[in-house]
């Protein structure tokens, strides 16, 4: 069949543009004085805000990312409790948690077996041909694969039960949920909840046998490659334990001393953001430390976000089984805080762990199934920040209004943004380790990836599904900051 | 839904309904839905999701026409790129942001799930896919038409 219009052409498409971009500085020797990963911003957020109705946000920031909308639903919908002064009915916080647990579980499962898959079920030394989701699926078997899958569709369902669809939830109001629970549909989400204990607990299984039992992968995960001794902030409940959805923000330093311990609301008085004079990018760091630059150790303002960071600033988890799973990560690991980035991985299957049992717990809650899910607010809205743990970290949602509750400004701080600066320490060891004296060894860019795909970071969230992977591109600069080499991997 | 055992064909449009040009695959399935409505065979849907989320939404179809935006920088905004699922990559996927297409089909087709046996992608070149906004860039805008044309021509013809 003819195309109707030769402006229609044939054409594989290989590489997306504005994504996975490192720039990578040699000084006057040829050597790595400065590298970073470039990540694109998105840009209009507070103008496409302004002048909407705050009611609106969690509907407009659940749309920033495809893969956390719920995170951004979650956040957005407790920075309307703080504008509208109103705190949720029980059964309309106890909705939130388990839609939120259901996310984090659904979230985590699927970077475990496709994310840290390739390179720790199948091996980092497989042949690349291997080190991939089928990779995967060989390796843990068909079934295996299935339950993965399976399971994910019952977690989005219950999402989708309460918020109408799982990838833009309409579910949090400020005050409450704009669902409850019938009584009727009780007991699928009580089977649901043991089921998703027992798939958590066989995660772990799988990563004892596959990974902890293979000394070249722990010896992978605590290689100095990956390690960075660097601050970690994370929320915890009342007894320091991690929390993911309601909490204090604890800040520990290198050695897991406590620096702070504070409300969303103050969180500018506790995270600045810096900026260099070679990159837009802003690097977040503990405003009481001041801005010590990319360092590691005692004395440093860097800090990291997300799962590790999580387990590192808690002296334990709320459920039992995952405190159990959480003592042995820091037996095996050689105590607190644990600094190898690639134990994300590791510290993610136990968050699994976590967010199952708290969805049995919640599901038990006889309050669960209360009508009363909304108190209406009657505050004038003023101003609201709202803080989840979102699967990659720590996430801030910022608005201020006027009377009426129509958006005057809106900030948003955003998992990579936390993690930014350690990212960047990642991505300049490994380009350290690989340029010398102006020459490039080969494979630099799969060794870089390595470097920072533990932390996930999210490259701007558009236009993702095709062509489905990570082009990186990386420049590196002389002395004089003139591009002498480009490197694309397709 | 009742009727998805009908269905043998699906035209999935992809997208961030608030990213300016990456609307684009939504506004042409929607265009394309006003015309083959209540027609028999073919399924429009437009979905913002990506990924793995795909495997419930293309499963248990015959065919699959994928409508999405692309950024290559290598044609002028408004380029409409054709393309066979072949020619995607399969199993490259090292992040849940970016698993694509054909590495969904690869892997619902190992899990034994039934997954579109053809499979054609309509890519829009796109021009602004990072600025929060609800209105396309005119390049883009006067592709739709065109991509219109085409998803329903392949829809109704067959590939």
């Amino acid at each position: 069949m003819p195309a109707p219009s030769n402006r229609i052409t044939i054409d594989p498409i290989t590489r997306l543009e504005g994504h996975g971009k490192i720039d990578i500085y040699l000084d006057d020797m040829g050597d790595v004085e400065r590298a970073f990963l470039q990540v694109p911003e998105l840009r209009g957020f507070e103008v496409f805000c302004r002048g909407r109705p705050a009611e609106d946000m969690p509907q407009i920031t659940s749309r920033i990312c495809g893969v956390c909308p719920t995170a951004h639903h979650m956040a957005a919908t407790k920075a309307l409790d703080a504008l509208y002064q109103v705190e949720p009915t029980p059964a309309g916080r106890l909705i939130r948690e388990l839609v939120y647990h259901a996310f984090m579980l659904e979230d985590h499962a699927l970077h475990v077996f496709i994310l840290g898959g390739p390179d720790f079920i199948v091996g980092p030394d497989a042949p690349p041909a291997e080190r991939n989701i089928l990779g995967v699926i060989g390796k843990v078997g068909v079934e295996a694969g299935q339950r993965v899958i399976a399971t994910r569709r019952r977690l989005r369902e219950l999402i989708a039960y309460f918020g109408g669809k799982a990838v833009h939830p309409v579910l949090g109001l400020p005050g409450g949920v704009s669902k409850a629970l019938d009584p009727a549909d009780l007991p699928r989400f009580r089977q649901l909840a043991q089921d998703a204990v027992d798939f958590a607990a066989w995660t772990l299984d799988v990563f004892h046998q596959l990974v902890l039992g293979n000394p070249d992968y722990v010896k992978l995960i605590t290689s100095d490659a990956y390690t960075h001794r660097t601050c970690y902030l994370g929320m915890v409940d009342a007894q320091n334990r991690v929390n993911f959805y309601d909490g204090k923000l604890r800040a520990v330093d290198c050695e897991g001393r406590e620096i702070a311990t504070f409300a969303a609301a103050q969180y500018r008085d506790f995270i600045a953001e810096h900026v260099e004079p070679w990159s837009y990018m802003k690097f977040t760091y503990l405003r009481p430390r001041g801005w010590q630059g990319f360092t590691e150790g005692p004395d440093t303002s860097v800090y990291a976000v997300a799962p590790l960071a999580r387990l590192n600033v808690a002296d334990g988890m709320a459920t039992p089984r995952a405190q159990a799973a959480y003592e042995e990560f820091f037996r095996v690991l050689g105590g607190k805080p644990v600094h190898h980035t690639l134990a994300n991985h590791w510290a993610r299957v136990i968050e699994m762990l976590y967010a199952a049992e708290r969805m049995l717990e919640l599901v038990h809650d006889p309050m669960i199934m209360s009508p009363d899910v909304r108190r209406v607010p009657t505050a004038v809205p003023r101003a609201g920040i709202g803080v989840v743990e979102a699967p990659r970290g720590t996430l801030f949602h910022d608005y201020a209004t006027d009377e009426r509750g129509i958006i005057t400004a809106a900030n948003l701080i955003v998992a990579t943004g936390n993690n930014a600066a350690r990212i960047a320490m990642s991505v300049e060891r490994a380009a350290k380790g690989l340029i010398k004296g102006g020459q490039v060894t080969e494979g630099l860019l799969n060794k870089v990836e390595m470097a920072f795909r533990a932390y996930d970071p999210c490259l701007g969230c558009a236009t993702h599904t095709l062509p489905g992977h990570l082009p990186l591109k990386a420049r590196i600069f002389d002395h004089r900051h003139q591009v002498v080499r480009e490197l694309v991997q397709e | 839904m009742t009727a998805v055992a009908e269905w043998r064909l699906l035209v999935l449009g992809l997208g961030n309904d608030i990213l300016t040009d990456d609307a684009v695959g939504l506004l042409v399935a929607r265009a394309v839905a006003a015309q083959l409505k209540d027609h028999p065979e073919i399924a429009v849907h437009e979905t913002t999701e990506m990924g793995l989320a795909l495997l419930d939404e293309i499963a248990d179809f015959d065919a699959l026409i994928l409508v999405d935006a692309v950024q290559t920088g290598r044609t002028p905004p408004g380029h409409i790129h054709e393309c066979d699922i072949a020619d995607l990559p399969q199993v490259t996927a090292t992040s849940p942001h970016f698993v694509g297409a054909g590495e969904t089909l690869a892997l619902g087709r190992r899990l034994g799930i039934a997954m579109p046996e053809r499979v054609r992608v309509i890519a829009i070149e796109v021009a602004d896919p990072f600025t929060l906004g609800t209105q396309p860039t005119t390049a883009v805008q006067k592709a739709v038409g065109l991509a219109v044309d085409r998803v329903i021509a392949l829809a109704r013809d067959g590939f």
